[in-house]
């Protein structure tokens, strides 16, 4: 196992405590294959849901001779259906992401690594995507608590160098993954173009959608001072100013008001936004915040 | 009120020369490295914070520019500051003031309005008004002595109560008792002994001091100022013209004594020649008004003296004279002199002697005769009860020991020829019975006291032929005394007690002393005039020198100058005044017609010092109306005649010009200038590590 970060991305206790959580949807999926998970649509299982009379067509494994011994008629015993469920965690891997202490990109790939840990535990069906994802290299359709390693081992490959817009990936992923589920897309929406066309991407592929806005504290609070030229790691735009009260209250503004924007943006259309900030743990992150807006439980 | 400037430059090359600094500092700051470079994940959110900034870009760059600012502000005031701004106003700087105000005869000048005092007392009530709150002053008035009006306060009413309250006297101006006086408050010097450490006390206080005076007095060349920070002030126009008459006096005529002569010097301190009419006037007691009697026209060139003389014919026995000058100048009271004729009085001399000496002879000439009485007595009789008791009440005015020398020393001057004043006794005044020889007397005093520091008289060694060195010739004793052909046999030089003077000096040692004893004066001839044997032991006796000081002896120890020559002082001056023969007290009556009584305090000398005023004071004995004598004050002092101001005043090592208040203080700005250079330097620091726009 190539290890590139001197620590695992997950830690044994906090695999321990991730153990007992489980990935929720608000929405009915389909799962392609029967998973842990009790769905509600009725199927195959051993769990007992109702009775219906019997239609011609019906598996008669189902019919309950019992009943129709006592009445007569024939009727189908129904079961809850176990199913699994799709989980994807979409990366930002832009440079911009390589930034903070710890870099939001390790931060985002944690966090990934927690969620589709938690999926794996129940037999989800966990895949891990960066936004810049070659078409030709998809990431891989993990199952299975045996697959972690596999994940960490993919996550650790990744690198936060794949600067293509967030609509560009997006888009990228939409094409190539139509299948219904949780989609968690962790990025700090730093891009230029903003970010709407691409929400709106996901808003057709009627995922359940969590957008996970990463900002380091240093960009949540800038400690900078004196005449700064400012240079994008991304595409080495410039804006030069000079540090000052006025301008940090104008940073703080603009940076509250596109918060805002996005969440207002996202609750309007039915998806999740929470934003987080490096300095929370992980753990803590997914155990408190994220199972309060009700992706866990 | 704008300000001025201290510069060398003309106001282009001022301008010029200001101009570069800012321009190199605007240089440097746009070829400074502008900005950091910072590497931040998206400036996303940066553009879109500064896009709002922008819109003000201007006010933006400005606030942007705000370190350059200051910074050619502070460059500014540096270069304000080099260029020494100044205000020209009466504000006092400082915050201990001290006022110096000249009150002699001087300032009652009417060069400037009203008078110079008064201008004097202006100037100070306008400096007190711009005193700040919280600022302490003290005001002295001196003339030749210091007053102290008002001790150091803040209270401004009281010290313009106190300046107003003010009034100028006819004295001298002498600066010297009152420099102590206030340099003493501004310089720490007084300590304190407690045990045997000694404790500085006072701190140091500075002080502004401020001299409102014309200058007039002598320099006080020993004077350290110390904290003290003078301004002087010339009081005064420098074009003043005055005529005084500095001296007045009336003499008996050499030749014929019933007649008197009235001698007066009056001196021109203007620029131009004055001609002016002196009358003399005889204010008599019995009449109403003066007399005139006599009158001349005088021309006084300028900066030049002029003597006049009245001859006054008929019995003057007494009166008072009065010169006046018609002119109108820019001080009065100079313009007239009083003199005062004494009915003669004759002193009263004894002479203890053996007899046959040449002393008799001179005594008894027709110049002393007059003057003088003259009694002889043996020094057999010097032990007599009777005798005791006249010396002791101070019945004669000098009694002249010849080779002889009393027990007790009597209450008047005395003269020793060959023998020394018996030491002083240290209990009890009686007079013993036994006759002391003079060369017992001599003996025991120098082997008590060793020969370097006497407390009196000590004859020493008899030396043979002493050759005489030096006369002081300035002592009134020793005028006009030629000793040159003067030999001597046999001598016993003299050691004077402290405060005495050697009159003849010779290559043995002193021959002649003067030392003053209470308020007499002992005089110790060191050699006889004759010898034990008889034989003469000088030829002094026969030269003409020794009548000149048998003259002068008369004149100086029997007090016979003051009685008719000098009985004329200047205003604060001590009057002594000696009667004949011991009385219980005198009535003075000054010119103002009030009476002062002085009780006896020590034998026939009676001290009286409420002489302020110019005028004719006369002194009467006890209950008796008649007028015994009479002295006057004037003020005969060239140097408060000559009313031109000084601009230069020179005290201690410290030469201080003249300020004339009128020309206002300079108040420089650029200390201020300066420390508001250190404000906004700290504010820009302030900014640069904190970065905050206010």
């Amino acid at each position: 196992m190539a290890t590139t970060t001197p620590e695992p991305l997950l830690s044994p206790e906090m695999l321990a405590q991730l153990e007992r959580l489980e990935l929720v949807s608000r929405k009915i999926f389909r799962g392609r294959m029967k998973g842990e998970r009790r769905s509600r649509r009725k199927g195959q299982s051993v769990e007992f849901a109702d009775f219906r009379p019997y239609v011609q067509g019906d598996d008669l494994r189902f019919i309950d001779w019992n009943l129709y011994a006592r009445l007569d008629r024939l009727f189908l015993k129904l079961f809850l259906e176990e199913e699994d469920l799709h989980f994807f965690s979409l990366i930002d891997a832009s440079a911009s992401m390589d930034f903070g202490e710890p870099s939001k990109f390790l931060y985002a790939k944690r966090l990934a690594a927690a969620l589709g840990f938690i999926g794996l535990c129940r037999a989800d069906r966990v895949k891990i995507e960066t936004l810049g994802q070659a078409v030709a290299n998809p990431g891989p359709t993990l199952r299975g608590r045996r697959s972690l390693w596999r994940m960490q081992e993919y996550l650790e490959g990744v690198q936060a160098d794949q600067n293509v817009s967030l609509l560009d990936g997006v888009k990228n992923f939409c094409i190539r993954n139509h299948g219904k589920g949780i989609l968690v897309l962790i990025t700090d929406l730093m891009d230029k173009q903003g970010y709407e066309k691409a929400f709106k991407y996901l808003m057709a592929q009627q995922m359940d959608v969590y957008i996970i806005h990463l900002l380091s504290p240093e960009e949540l609070e800038p400690d900078v001072s004196g005449d700064l030229r400012l240079v994008d790691c991304e595409d080495a735009d410039v804006a030069e100013i000079t540090v000052s009260r006025p301008l940090m209250q104008r940073y703080r503004q603009t940076l509250n008001a596109f918060v805002d924007g996005a969440r207002q943006y996202c609750s309007r259309r039915g998806m999740t936004y929470m934003l987080a900030s490096t300095e929370t743990p992980v753990d803590q992150l997914v155990s408190n915040y994220l199972r309060q807006r009700g992706l866990v439980r | 009120m704008w300000p001025t400037w201290i510069s060398p430059f003309t106001w282009w090359q001022g301008i010029i020369f200001a101009a570069v600094p800012p321009a190199v500092v605007i240089a440097l700051y746009f070829l400074k490295l502008r900005r950091h470079p910072l590497e931040v994940p998206s400036t996303y959110l940066w553009h879109r914070a500064i896009e709002d900034l922008h819109v003000n870009s201007l006010w933006q760059r400005l606030r942007q520019s705000l370190l350059l600012f200051l910074q050619l502000l502070i460059l500014l005031l540096v270069i304000l500051a080099l260029f020494r701004p100044g205000w020209r106003g009466t504000e006092l700087l400082g915050d201990r003031f001290i006022f110096l105000i000249d009150t002699s005869a001087s300032m009652n000048a009417t060069d400037v309005e009203p008078t110079r005092l008064e201008f004097a007392k202006k100037r100070v009530d306008e400096l007190i008004a711009s005193m700040k709150s919280g600022d302490v002053a003290m005001v002295v008035s001196f003339s030749d002595e210091p007053h102290v009006e008002q001790a150091f306060t803040d209270n401004r009413r009281q010290l313009r109560k106190k300046v107003a309250a003010i009034r100028p006297t006819n004295r001298r101006s002498d600066l010297t008792k009152s420099l102590p006086i206030v340099a003493g408050l501004a310089n720490p010097g007084r300590s304190s002994t407690t045990g045997t450490d000694d404790i500085q006390v006072a701190t140091a206080q500075p002080a502004n001091l401020y001299i409102f005076s014309d200058g007039r007095f002598d320099s006080v060349p020993e004077f350290d100022m110390g904290n003290l920070d003078p301004t002087y002030v010339p009081i005064g126009e420098g074009q003043s013209n005055n005529l005084a008459i500095t001296a007045f006096n009336v003499q008996r005529n050499q030749e014929t004594l019933d007649q008197l002569q009235a001698f007066a010097s009056i001196e021109n301190f203007g620029d131009e020649p004055v001609t002016v009419t002196a009358s003399l006037y005889l204010d008599d007691d019995s009449a109403d008004s003066a007399v005139i009697r006599d009158a001349a026209e005088v021309t006084v060139e300028p900066g030049k003296e002029k003597g006049v003389q009245f001859d006054l014919t008929g019995e003057l026995e007494e009166g008072i004279l009065r010169l006046e000058l018609d002119e109108t100048d820019h001080l009065q009271l100079d313009n007239r002199a009083y003199a005062v004729i004494n009915p003669p009085r004759e002193v009263n001399i004894l002479l203890v002697t053996s007899g046959g000496g040449s002393l008799e002879q001179v005594l008894s000439t027709g110049g002393i005769a007059d003057m003088a009485q003259v009694s002889i007595m043996a020094p057999s009789q010097l032990s007599q009860q009777q005798h005791l008791e006249s010396a002791a009440a101070g019945a004669y005015d000098l009694i002249i020991y010849d080779a002889c020398a009393p027990a007790v020393m009597p209450r008047c001057n005395t003269l020793f020829i060959g023998t020394v004043p018996p030491a002083p006794k240290v209990v009890g005044t009686e007079a013993t019975e036994e006759e002391p020889s003079p060369a017992e007397e001599a003996e025991p005093a120098a082997v008590e006291d060793g020969a370097d520091s006497p407390i009196h008289w000590v004859a020493s060694e008899v030396t043979i032929e002493p050759i005489i060195v030096d006369v002081a010739q300035t002592h009134p004793l020793m005028q006009y005394i030629e000793l040159s052909d003067v030999l001597i046999l046999e001598a016993t030089p003299l050691l004077v007690p402290p405060g005495g003077t050697t009159l003849i000096d010779s290559d043995a040692g002193t021959l002649l002393g003067i030392a003053p004893r209470d308020s007499f004066e002992d005089v110790v001839l060191g050699f006889e005039l004759v010898s034990g044997e008889g034989d003469p032991n000088t030829n002094w006796p026969i030269r003409r020198s020794f009548a000149i000081f048998a003259l002068n002896i008369v004149h100086y120890l029997g007090g016979a100058t003051i009685e008719l020559e000098t009985a004329t002082i200047r205003p604060g001056d001590t009057m002594t005044i000696r009667t004949e023969g011991p009385v219980p007290s005198i009535r003075i009556t000054d010119p103002d017609n009030q009476t002062t009584i002085l009780k006896q305090e020590n034998a026939d000398t009676f001290l009286y010092n409420e002489t302020e005023q110019f005028g004719a004071y006369a002194v009467r004995q006890d209950d008796k109306d008649e007028i015994t004598q009479r002295f006057s004050v004037n003020l005969f002092d060239t140097n408060e005649s000559n009313i031109r101001p000084i601009e230069k005043l020179k005290i201690g090592a410290e030469k201080i010009t003249g300020e004339r208040v009128w020309q206002p203080l300079r108040r420089e700005a650029w200390k201020y200038l300066l420390l508001l250079v250190l404000c906004v330097l700290l504010f820009e620091w302030y900014i640069y590590n904190r970065r905050v726009y206010l």
